[in-house]
């Protein structure tokens, strides 16, 4: 299982991520900021990127958030949207993984940033891993 | 959630929350409103942010929000918080990640009624020559070394290099240019993602605005800022982009990683900070001064672009000369009285403008005996304003005021009560000429979506923290 779902936020986008292992919530998270950014415009050509990302970060619920910068910033220098995460290597303070996604010409949103507020990877009662995102818009 | 009862009324439009509601508080939490506004912001999570900025090492005074405030992340948007410079911390989270973002205020030699008949000519020429809307590139291109050049003297290189005239070096905040800055704090990711952006309005709540001076009511002030009733006004609202939100981004990351080594612990995570002496505290100061630059360079690359567009319709006899440029999210040193003796502060206005009174000696000598020009901006249908800095405010809100009307509603719910056509719509049926790309972004900005601007200006009025000198009606608005 993994999903993301949009709850309000005055000025913001509020997004609340769940699944059932941590890789899957980072996935629910990439093709929740990924359906902020393009808005389901289809993409200008049909080969697909790759980008290699290897993150460090202080803990799990950073490493999301860093993880999901790290990505924002490739897309808007690059014009890359990525829906896919291929996880090499998942720990609580690293992330190794590759992106995949297509050439945009631009985006429905601009996220100006992804924020560590009120983000917490916890395990929820039904136990599956969750999150809140909040990004600046 | 905080409860009014845990609010006590101090004045008519200030409110208290002691700094015994909660034991991590080392000042109290003061609030500008109304009643009527109070109880509006108690909807949303702004004052238990607020709380939470009274946490901060270091703070002085109060932990403050204007009467726009609403909630935002780490920080509520419209709050003000000064810390001990330089022992306190500095928090990227109390400027925000678009880096001075901010309002500048250019005002003609033509009365509005002299000019209605061009207006659409006008609005064309300004939407055709000025980039707006997300991810759009710039007309300006720069190498990366005149990008560095750009970060170092921000709306200086801009005149220095045919955008502009001298005075509008002189009618800028920080003349357009803080000191500090050092292109070598920002990362490359930074530069990379601001590169092409320069000369670009950006989306959301980014406008450009042909406005009429509605109404006077301080003939001193408006006389020195060389306001008349009638006059055609141009008001521009963007700031540092990719590049700013970049930088943020960055030293939000490396202030986290870097809390522990000064055992600093804060309750939201977007309150990360370091003491403003430390490694880290500097670096961000120099990269976030880079990208306050680069948002003045913006600002003056959009003038220019939108003086080429006025004379395009209008012919040489167009003046339009900058009153002021105020920045509304920024961090800055600043000599201020506590307990009877000047201390330097670190000032952090997230969604919160500067206004320094009467005599201040970074008040342009022309506008020093009224005061700083203040410049706020209400949604498009409404109306915005332009104030004086006062004494008064110097002693209560660090020389600080609102930044707009503060939004009332959320993106989401705008949308769902009104779509982007039916703005378009009642807008033009107001007479107003609305330029965008986008109807999902009208429909966000609708006028409903926002507090009455009049409201929060009264209360700061009322307040005696900035006065009232005129206000101006929205004629024509290119949103992003």
């Amino acid at each position: 299982m993994k999903e993301y779902s949009f709850l309000t936020h005055m000025c913001d986008i509020r997004m609340k991520v769940e699944a059932d292992s941590l890789v899957d919530l980072f996935s629910a998270a990439l093709e929740g900021m990924n359906s902020i950014i393009t808005g389901g415009r289809e993409p200008v050509e049909d080969e697909r990127q790759q980008l290699l990302v290897d993150i460090e970060s202080v803990d799990i619920t950073a490493l999301l958030i860093d993880f999901l910068s790290e990505v924002l910033s490739e897309t808007h220098t690059a014009y890359v949207a990525f829906d896919e995460l291929e996880v090499l290597q998942l720990a609580d303070s690293h992330l190794r993984a590759v992106l995949h996604g297509n050439k945009v010409e631009g985006f429905a949103e601009d996220i100006k940033a992804v924020t560590y507020h009120e983000a917490e990877v916890r395990m929820n009662g039904e136990g599956y891993y969750q999150s809140v995102i909040v990004f600046d818009i | 959630m905080i409860d009014k009862k845990d609010i006590r009324q101090i004045s008519p439009f200030l409110w208290e929350i002691a700094r015994s509601h909660r034991s991590d508080m080392r000042v109290p939490a003061r609030i500008f409103a109304s009643e009527r506004m109070l109880d509006q912001v108690l909807s949303d999570r702004s004052i238990e942010q607020l709380v939470n900025v009274t946490s901060l090492p270091g703070i002085q005074q109060a932990a403050m929000v204007m009467p726009d405030v609403h909630e935002g992340y780490g920080f509520p948007i419209g709050g003000v918080a000064a810390t001990l410079c330089p022992s306190g911390v500095i928090s990227p989270g109390g400027i925000g990640y678009d880096i001075n973002c901010g309002v500048r205020l250019l005002y003609s030699n033509y009365e509005y009624a002299s000019i209605e008949k061009d207006i659409r000519l006008l609005g064309a020429s300004m939407f055709s020559r000025i980039p707006s809307g997300v991810g759009k590139s710039g007309n300006i291109k720069l190498t990366r070394r005149k990008l560095d050049e750009v970060l170092r003297y921000g709306a200086k290189w801009m005149v220095r290099n045919g955008y502009g005239y001298p005075e509008d070096i002189e009618n800028a905040e920080s003349f357009g240019c803080l000191k500090n800055a050092d292109p070598e704090a920002v990362s490359e990711r930074a530069k990379k993602r601001g590169h092409d952006q320069l000369g670009t309005l950006g989306a959301g709540n980014h406008f450009i605005e042909i406005d009429e001076v509605d109404e006077i009511y301080d003939d001193e002030c408006a006389h020195a800022f060389g306001l008349f009733q009638g006059q055609a006004v141009v008001q521009i609202h963007t700031g540092s982009r990719g590049l700013g939100h970049q930088v943020a981004t960055d030293y939000v990351k490396i202030m986290m990683s870097a809390m522990s080594d000064y055992e600093i612990v804060v309750p939201d995570r977007e309150l990360a900070c370091a003491p403003f002496d430390s490694l880290e505290g500097q670096q961000y100061f120099d990269a976030m001064a880079a990208a306050a630059n680069f948002a003045w360079a913006n600002r003056q690359a959009i003038t220019h672009q939108i003086r080429e567009a006025w004379e395009a319709v209008l012919g040489n006899r167009v003046n339009l000369t900058l009153l002021y440029d105020v920045a509304h999210n920024i961090a800055k040193v600043e000599e201020h009285e506590i307990d009877g003796e000047m201390r330097a502060l670190v000032v952090h206005r997230k969604g919160a403008t500067r206004a320094f009174g009467p005599g201040h000696p970074e008040v342009p000598m022309e506008y020093r005996t009224v005061g700083q020009p203040v410049i706020i901006p209400g949604s498009m249908g409404t109306a915005s304003y332009v104030l004086a800095g006062t004494e008064a405010g110097m002693k209560m809100t660090f020389g600080s005021t609102c930044h707009g009307a503060g939004r009332r509603m959320s993106r989401g719910e705008a949308r769902r009560k009104k779509r982007g056509e039916q703005v378009l719509s009642e807008l033009s049926n107001q007479g107003i000429c609305i330029y965008s790309d986008s109807m999902k972004g009208l429909a966000e900005e609708a006028p409903e979506a926002y507090k009455k601007i009049d409201e929060v200006v009264e209360v700061i009025d009322r307040s005696g923290i900035a006065k009232k000198v005129a206000r101006l009606k929205p004629k024509l608005v290119i949103k992003g």
